[in-house]
């Protein structure tokens, strides 16, 4: 009864949300609604803190259900669901914060906060379900409060025609969401959380309902997280204010990534679903990463490298290495909230570029003392860290990719230098970027050891897909490795335009909804332009 | 060889390309008069040929009538405007308001005109948008500065040559529908002009309606168009192809034929037919609609009721003396911005022993400055001239200046690796698992303004000494300084009575996260702070051989006088005096004093500014933080509200608070007997006072072609512009945030007043002599004002080298400034 009582104190935090977005657009003046809003994110971390020390204290706990037959309203305070309620705390703190100048003087800042608030309450939601009613009703909630918070400015006919395409894929998702939840519930009789983690090793290989509701597990991750090719509509999302992108991605997209590491020991024991992450998340992420590349404009190549990352965790969890695919996560909505709040820098940032650097000479030599000096120190760091790469597969493929990475900085750095300031500094760096992975990797795992399912061994059909992603993998980061050595031609001018428009995914898209039609997307908002 | 008929294409052409005014990068964003290419004809004029393109150059009915209805324009300048403009309107202006009252909200409807434009008439598909994402595609990976690691586009070849080998790759019109679009292009000739030609012979366009069709074509692209117009300005100065418009003009004609031919509507060509031929016709058409006849007079009572209310202020001041005979201490020059004026004002309550004058902020130095370690150099004049001397770091050795120079470049190659991993397609993945959590105290830091999110371009690479002790070299002819010093001393009217210390005030803006700016820089300087400038002209005339040159030459410097080169930083207002270390013992204690004074100054005048921000407590805190805070989206108002440029002694406007408005620059005509220095001033600053007035003008009567949207929304692209949003044209102008407060404008949409104390016959011998001058004066772009002997506004110029004088009842108390003496 008090354990029930404590861990949903942690309920607070969401409730508070909730209110703000029901009462933000009658609170007058502005200023007090500002600090109405920065008091709810300070009380949202807070809360958060509460739960680590709860955590802490009490270990796993969830809540007794508010409910009938094993479904209905109950969370659940974990490591995972602690780190990622931290994280979208953190993070509501800091958007909540920057949007109150960025918009100010919008007559409808009120309703801008109230619509922030309502998306935050639902992925704060969403982190901490311990029974699948929650979890249907809070993704849904989340692709609610998005929409509103996308048409923001509703006389933008881009607006609207990218939040249409995220509509339609929005209940697609849906869909699957809600299959998969009505087939757990068939398999296992209950919503609950905790049940369900329990008795899914008593299931018996190939129970086809458990194999389908995995699946549609997967599928939903998939849409929700924008890949590939139903990426198009987050592509086009910057027509509402920056920190709605900033709150899309480093909070909202990762729904999918999260799902799966939630449901780990579901897709423990379906290797059809694992597949399906490896080939979707490594397609996309190799897609995506090189269109981002061809980007010219900031928050467009921004939001392809969402779209990447996005895809990097589902096949990390795709690996079974849950820890990595969490690592990757957060880290990433750290980075990408920063990179879309200070986009406004990126002027400043080419305008620092007209000292200009040296170019790179290609020369081979050069090129392999890199790669060696890379790979010395990724085996010198490993044995210090005492891992095996062979230890596990997936683990030994993300190694193969941060060997081909430094040696990516370690090439631009010696190929093109004549400053040996520049060279030492990248070394050292690299000895840091290295320490650090080991360091998460290993903290990562250890946190999270006792909640997710032993490492999966990969193989058959999946490890020929695992090795044919990290070969194209290796081969992107080669050809970035030896750009100075590849003439530019016909193909790679061809396919230079090809990724930057992303395959014209989104031009068939926009046929298809009529994205141009007067009829479809003008009529309303003609007068306005 | 060109037959006559392609001559007379071409020629079309060109004159089309040079209705398109220059737009800048935001590297070094200079504002500028977006219709410049229509100065040659009255405002009124100008106004109907925008028109035809879409384009206007009055606010809504409505936003006059209100200004009416709050007794801001009275019912004397609406009928003054009436009798003042050549309209048939109703000359009762009480019938004349009812009238438009009635049209309070109407606008006239857009000309249509291109081919893209009668498609979407009769097609459900809306394919300007099209056309513009398509364009825009390209355009920003083909101006690309450095924002995306693999540049997609070809940037060996021109832009229409590089344009076409990408939509022979592109897909995506095929997709959209426009199925022989690959077809149609392979028809249309490599070469600009024979392409050109050949579409505009398909588009069968008439020929005395083809300068209005392309204009409009331009227009539809306006801020792409003005880009390209931006590099043929900059190249026109410095060298290199000035056919870029014609070039982007190519390309905007192939998309016309490519619909034309591309869309299977059998009613196509038979309604674009008729349309083409209505084209003469608009072309040669100089009148206005009835409601844009109501706007445009509405507009010119605005206008006189805003220098209404400046003659009443300037004219019932308490009339001052020239204070020659005070003990002056110090002479600060300070750009003619409007920001100075508030600062200037602020600093004289604190002391009368500082006197401050107003100049260009580039004080004559039009300079080609090359910071250490960097390969290409800036113009540090502005865009109205070419730079000319040479100038780069230097630092007190040349252990100091290396240190810097390797410190710069190896930071660049790090920077470059480090970016090559961040960035890079696959390395980019084990970034974020390994350091993506050291954004965590990032973001906070940042938060708080205790962190920029990136160094400052220009702070790379120094540190506090180096910052102080940088100055710079000359690479300048001994005889060319004297004649630089002599030029710039004529020109501030400072040939005599030099004060111990005479302070160059340049200014630049601090801010971060902001994509404009640059914006907020001394536009003098091209788009960037004055400090080389000011460093340039304290070196000169501080060294003792030009000194003796110049006493040769006439003008006699004290030995005593040091001059000192300073910066004013707008968004703190705080000012820095450079190379403090190298201030000689003698003019220790003097600079004290001065830095007291400035720090008393910069607190009242954040005062003074946070009142307009209508910001809460702790009011200099407040101020100071927004130009650390990355949420900000108005750091400072920039020149907002700028309506006045004052050419005069100082006197004549010190005792009247000219609210930052006005523009100050220092002129005795007494010390001009010749009439050069009013010919310069005319012809230079009062050029790009007019320019700056009119960018803030057309961005708010305009936003969606003049303006550059909503911040909140602004996409950065190629590191150079901004789109809103995802796509859609190349914006250009000031964004809604830098003129409105969410509440009211912070700029009102009014002509430069130009109030000049100067003889009528000098000021119109420079009207007389030089073509640019006349057509601003002329027709309206600038309201000329003459301020007498006594300081008084005396008269007004009506165009044509005539005056008239300003009648009395003028000053004659209004209600409104009644109410406003009431109050003391």
């Amino acid at each position: 009864m008090t354990t029930n009582f404590l861990t949903s104190i942690v309920l607070i935090s969401p409730a508070l949300f909730l209110l703000l977005a029901i009462i933000a657009r009658f609170v007058k003046p502005i200023s007090k609604l500002k600090k109405l809003s920065s008091a709810i994110t300070i009380i949202g971390l807070l809360t958060a803190i509460y739960a680590v020390s709860l955590l802490v204290i009490n270990g796993t706990s969830q809540t007794s259900l508010i409910g009938t037959n094993g479904l209905g309203f109950s969370i659940r305070i974990d490591t995972l669901s602690t780190i990622m309620f931290s994280m979208i705390s953190l993070l509501a703190f800091v958007i909540v914060k920057f949007s109150h100048n960025y918009l100010d003087g919008d007559q409808r800042q009120g309703i801008f906060t109230g619509r922030l608030a309502l998306a935050i309450a639902m992925v704060q939601l969403l982190v901490v379900f311990g029974n699948l009613f929650l979890l249907v009703a809070a993704w849904v909630g989340i692709s609610f409060a998005l929409h509103r918070l996308l048409v923001f400015y509703p006389n933008r006919p881009k607006a609207i025609i990218a939040a249409k395409k995220k509509f339609i894929f929005a209940r697609i998702g849906d869909v699957f969401i809600i299959t998969s939840s009505v087939l757990l519930y068939r398999v296992f009789g209950t919503g609950d959380l905790q049940v369900i983690f329990s008795s899914v090793s008593e299931l018996q290989q190939g129970d086809l309902q458990f194999e389908a509701a995995v699946v549609c597990l997967v599928l939903a991750a998939i849409v929700k997280s924008a890949q590939f090719p139903l990426h198009g509509w987050l592509i086009e999302v910057m027509e509402t204010p920056t920190p709605v992108s900033a709150m899309l991605h480093a909070g909202l997209l990762n729904a999918g990534p999260f799902l799966m590491i939630r449901m780990a020991f579901l897709l423990h024991y379906s290797s059809l679903g694992s597949g399906i992450l490896i080939l979707v998340g490594g397609l996309t992420a190799i897609f995506a990463a090189i269109s981002f590349t061809t980007q010219p404009a900031q928050k467009t190549a921004l939001a392809y490298s969402s779209v990447a990352h996005m895809g990097f965790s589902l096949l990390t969890s795709g690996f079974g290495l849950y820890p990595a695919a969490l690592l990757h996560l957060v880290g990433h909505s750290f980075y990408k909230g920063h990179a879309f709040l200070s986009s406004g820098t990126a002027v400043e940032i080419i305008r620092a570029k007209k000292v200009l650097a040296e170019r790179r000479s290609g020369k081979l030599l050069r090129i392999l003392i890199a790669f060696i000096s890379s790979l010395s120190i990724y085996i010198l760091f490993a044995t210090i860290w005492g891992i095996s790469p062979n230890e596990n597969l997936g683990l030994f493929a993300l190694g193969i990719i941060l060997i081909l990475a430094l040696s990516l900085l370690l090439t631009t750095a010696i190929d093109s230098a004549n400053y040996a300031q520049a060279i030492i500094k990248t070394i050292v760096l690299s000895v840091i970027i290295t320490n650090a992975f080991f360091a998460f990797e290993v903290g990562a795992h250890h946190l999270l050891a006792s909640e997710l399912p032993d490492l999966k061994i990969i193989q058959g059909f999946n490890l020929i897909l695992m090795i044919a992603i990290v070969a194209l993998f290796a081969l992107a980061i080669l050809t970035q490795i030896l750009s100075p050595r590849i003439k530019q031609n016909g193909f790679t001018y061809k396919m230079g335009v090809h990724f930057r428009n992303g395959f014209y995914v989104n031009a068939y898209f926009d046929k298809w909804i009529g994205a141009l039609s007067q009829k479809k997307i003008y009529k309303e908002i003609n007068h306005q332009l | 060889m060109k037959s006559k008929m392609e001559e007379k294409m071409i020629q079309s052409a060109n004159s089309a390309c040079a209705k398109i005014a220059p737009l800048w990068s935001l590297e070094n964003y200079v504002a500028v008069n977006p219709f410049l290419g229509f100065t040659d004809l009255k405002f009124e004029q100008a106004a109907v040929k925008l028109k035809q393109a879409g384009a206007t150059m009055t606010m809504p009915i409505s936003f006059y009538l209100k200004e009416i209805e709050q007794g801001k324009i009275t019912m004397n300048d609406v009928e003054k405007a009436l009798t003042n403009l050549p309209f048939n309107l109703e000359s009762n202006p009480n019938e004349f308001l009812k009238i438009a009252n009635s049209k309070a909200n109407e606008t006239d409807p857009r000309q249509q005109m291109l081919v893209a434009d009668i498609a979407e008439l009769l097609e459900d598909e809306k394919w300007s948008v099209f056309i513009i994402d398509r364009i825009t595609s390209w355009a920003s990976a083909f101006f690309d500065k450095g924002q995306s690691l693999w540049n997609t586009a070809n940037k060996e070849v021109d832009m229409f040559e590089s344009w076409q080998m990408e939509a022979l790759v592109d897909k995506t019109p095929v997709i959209a529908g426009l199925k022989n679009f690959h077809n149609t292009l392979k028809q249309v000739p490599k070469n600009t002009e024979e392409a050109i030609i050949y579409c505009l012979e398909q588009l069968e366009i008439p020929a005395d309606g083809q300068e209005v069709y392309l204009y409009a074509l331009l227009m539809k692209v306006g801020g792409w168009s003005s880009y390209a117009s931006g590099i043929d300005w900059d190249n026109n100065l410095y060298g290199g192809s000035i056919s870029n418009k014609l070039n982007f003009l190519a390309i905007l004609l192939t998309w016309e034929l490519c619909i034309l031919k591309g869309i299977s509507n059998e009613n196509l060509i038979a309604y674009w037919t008729k349309f083409r031929a209505k084209l003469p016709e608009i072309q040669n058409s100089t009148t206005s609609s009835y409601t844009q006849e109501i706007q445009l007079c509405l507009q010119n009572a605005h206008d006189l009721a805003t220098q209404r209310k400046l003659i009443q202020k300037v004219n019932e001041q308490k009339i001052l003396k020239s204070q020659e005979d005070q003990q002056i201490k110090a002479q600060a020059f300070f750009c003619i911005d409007v920001r100075s004026e508030v600062y200037r004002r602020n600093l004289e309550m604190i002391t009368p022993k500082i006197e401050t004058k107003g100049f260009a902020g580039f004080f004559g130095m039009a300079v080609d400055y090359s910071p250490a370690a960097q390969e290409s150099s800036e113009n540090q004049c502005p865009v109205l001239i070419p730079s000319g001397p040479k100038v780069s770091d230097e630092f007190k050795d040349q252990a100091s200046f290396d240190k810097v120079f390797k410190a710069k470049k190896s930071q660049q190659q790090y920077t470059k690796s480090w970016k090559s991993f961040k960035g890079g397609a696959v390395s980019g993945f084990s970034f974020v698992t390994s350091l993506g959590l050291t954004y965590i105290p990032k973001l906070i830091s940042d938060s708080f303004g205790l962190t920029r999110p990136v160094t400052h371009p220009n702070q790379i690479g120094l540190d506090k000494a180096l910052e102080e002790e940088k100055t710079v070299s000359l690479n300048i002819p001994f005889d060319d300084q004297v004649a630089m010093g002599k030029g710039a001393l004529t020109a501030m009217s400072l040939t005599s009575g030099f004060a111990e210390l005479v302070l160059f005030v340049g200014h630049g803006s601090t801010t971060v996260n902001n994509p404009h700016s640059t914006g907020l820089d001394c536009g003098a300087c091209g788009g960037r702070t004055g400090e080389v400038n000011t460093k340039v002209a304290a070196k000169i005339l501080n060294n003792a051989d030009v000194r003796i040159e110049l006493a040769k030459q006439g003008i006699e410097i004290p030995k005593e006088t040091l001059f000192l080169a300073c910066l004013h930083d707008t968004t703190t207002d705080e000012i820095t005096i450079y190379n403090q270390s190298q201030i000689p013992k003698t003019h220790i204690t003097a600079v004290k004093e001065v830095k007291i004074w400035f720090e008393k100054a910069s607190q009242a005048n954040r005062t003074e500014r946070a009142i307009r921000f209508n910001s809460e407590s702790k009011k200099n805190d407040a101020v100071l933080f927004r130009s650390k805070d990355w949420s900000q989206v108005r750091p400072e108002w920039g020149l907002a509200g700028c309506d006045t440029f004052v050419v005069a002694p100082r006197y004549r406007t010190k005792g009247v608070n000219l609210e930052g408005k006005s523009f100050l620059h220092e002129y005795k005509w007494q010390e001009d007997q010749s009439g050069g220095v009013l010919t310069a001033i005319m012809s230079a600053p009062m050029v790009v006072t007019s320019w700056i007035n009119l960018q803030y003008y057309a961005s708010i009567v305009d936003q969606k072609n003049f303006g550059a949207g909503n911040k909140t929304l602004h996409n950065v692209v190629g590191g150079f512009g901004v789109l809103e949003g995802h796509g859609g044209d190349l914006r250009t102008g000031l964004p809604i945030q830098s003129v409105h407060d969410g509440t009211n404008y912070q700029h009102l949409p009014s002509r430069l007043n130009v109030v000049i104390e100067a003889p009528i016959e000098a000021m119109n011998a420079v009207i007389e002599g030089n073509q640019m001058v006349r057509d601003l004066c002329n027709n309206g772009w600038i309201k000329l004002l003459a301020m007498n002997e006594d300081g008084k506004i005396s008269k007004r110029y009506i165009g044509n080298l005539k005056w008239e004088s300003i009648e009395e009842k003028v000053a004659t108390k209004t209600p409104y400034s009644e109410m406003e003496s009431a109050n003391y």
